[in-house]
């Protein structure tokens, strides 16, 4: 992760807020993973846990899409039967 | 037919015989696993109940970035921000407060806007000294010291890095601020590598 300093991953203070720029900086580097993937390599990950996690996150990311959609569906308001699965 | 009763009599005899036998054997099991594993689930219980600790970094889990973004562009920079003044001041020309966490200690160093170093200032020298240095007191006390002797200097204006995630993390900038600087960007440089030299092994807790 080599970019410019200054421009990359800086949040410039409004009204001497420094608390929520700060806020804003964490939210989103977590967000994206930055934080994860530094803790992550603080100690080595051996081999089998690594397939362990990423098996995980593999199942976990079918299991929100899924869910996602579901849930979609249900919130959806234009439709034929108003009230699917429900007689 | 009344041997074919009998019969079937006893076969549901034998057969409540045997259900009996393997209930008890599999409690008889049940209970040894428990034992055995009952170590291990009590730490796990022990450790799930636990609060999460504490990395001073606020706002990580929250969500809601995409509304935020939209409504404030201007709080992040641009090609124009190197040049642009903050407070009659050209950004580039603002002097930096580096802030280094780690989980045991949080180390300030004021540097000029080229990056030599001026001052530094660690919990440790603070007077913090063994775990009382990784703590959020003691990295906002360095901070508060450290910018106090910055604002000696006559600076007014700061631009901020912090690098790492420890307890000192949000305290050390609360730090900054209250001594009456005017933090004008805050970056993070966390050295983060997705394809690192291998880390030591791991802790065995």
């Amino acid at each position: 992760m080599k970019h410019v300093k200054f421009l990359s991953r800086t949040v410039l203070v409004q009204n001497n807020n420094v608390e929520e720029a700060c806020r804003v900086l964490n939210r989103i580097l977590g967000k994206e993973e930055i934080f994860d993937q530094y803790r992550r390599t603080r100690y080595y990950e051996k081999p089998f846990l690594v397939r362990r996690r990423i098996n995980f996150e593999k199942c976990k990311a079918i299991y929100n899409e899924d869910m996602n959609r579901k849930i979609q569906m249900v919130l959806r308001k234009n439709r034929l039967d108003p009230f699917p699965g429900c007689h | 037919m009344s041997l074919s009763l009998k019969l079937t009599a006893l076969s549901s005899l034998l057969n409540v015989l045997k259900t009996n036998v393997s209930n008890r054997t599999l409690t008889m099991s049940s209970a040894l696993m428990d034992k055995k594993v009952s170590r291990g689930e009590d730490r796990k219980q022990m450790l799930a109940s636990m609060p999460a600790k504490d990395e001073g970094t606020l706002g990580e889990r929250t969500t809601l970035i995409d509304s935020l973004i939209s409504a404030k562009q201007s709080i992040f920079p641009d090609g124009t921000t190197n040049t642009s003044a903050f407070n009659g001041q050209i950004f580039n020309d603002i002097p930096i407060i580096h802030v280094r966490v780690s989980k045991n200690n949080t180390i300030v160093c004021f540097t000029d806007a080229q990056g030599v170093p001026k001052i530094i200032r660690s919990c440790g020298i603070e007077g913090f000294k063994n775990t009382r240095k990784g703590t959020n007191i003691a990295a906002q006390a360095t901070a508060s010291t450290l910018s106090a002797k910055v604002v000696e200097r006559g600076v007014k204006n700061v631009r901020i890095t912090v690098r790492g995630l420890g307890p000192g993390r949000m305290s050390a900038l609360k730090g900054i601020q209250m001594s009456g600087l005017n933090v004008v960007s805050v970056t993070d440089t966390t050295p983060v590598s997705w394809n690192p030299p291998r880390p030591r092994k791991a802790r065995r807790l």
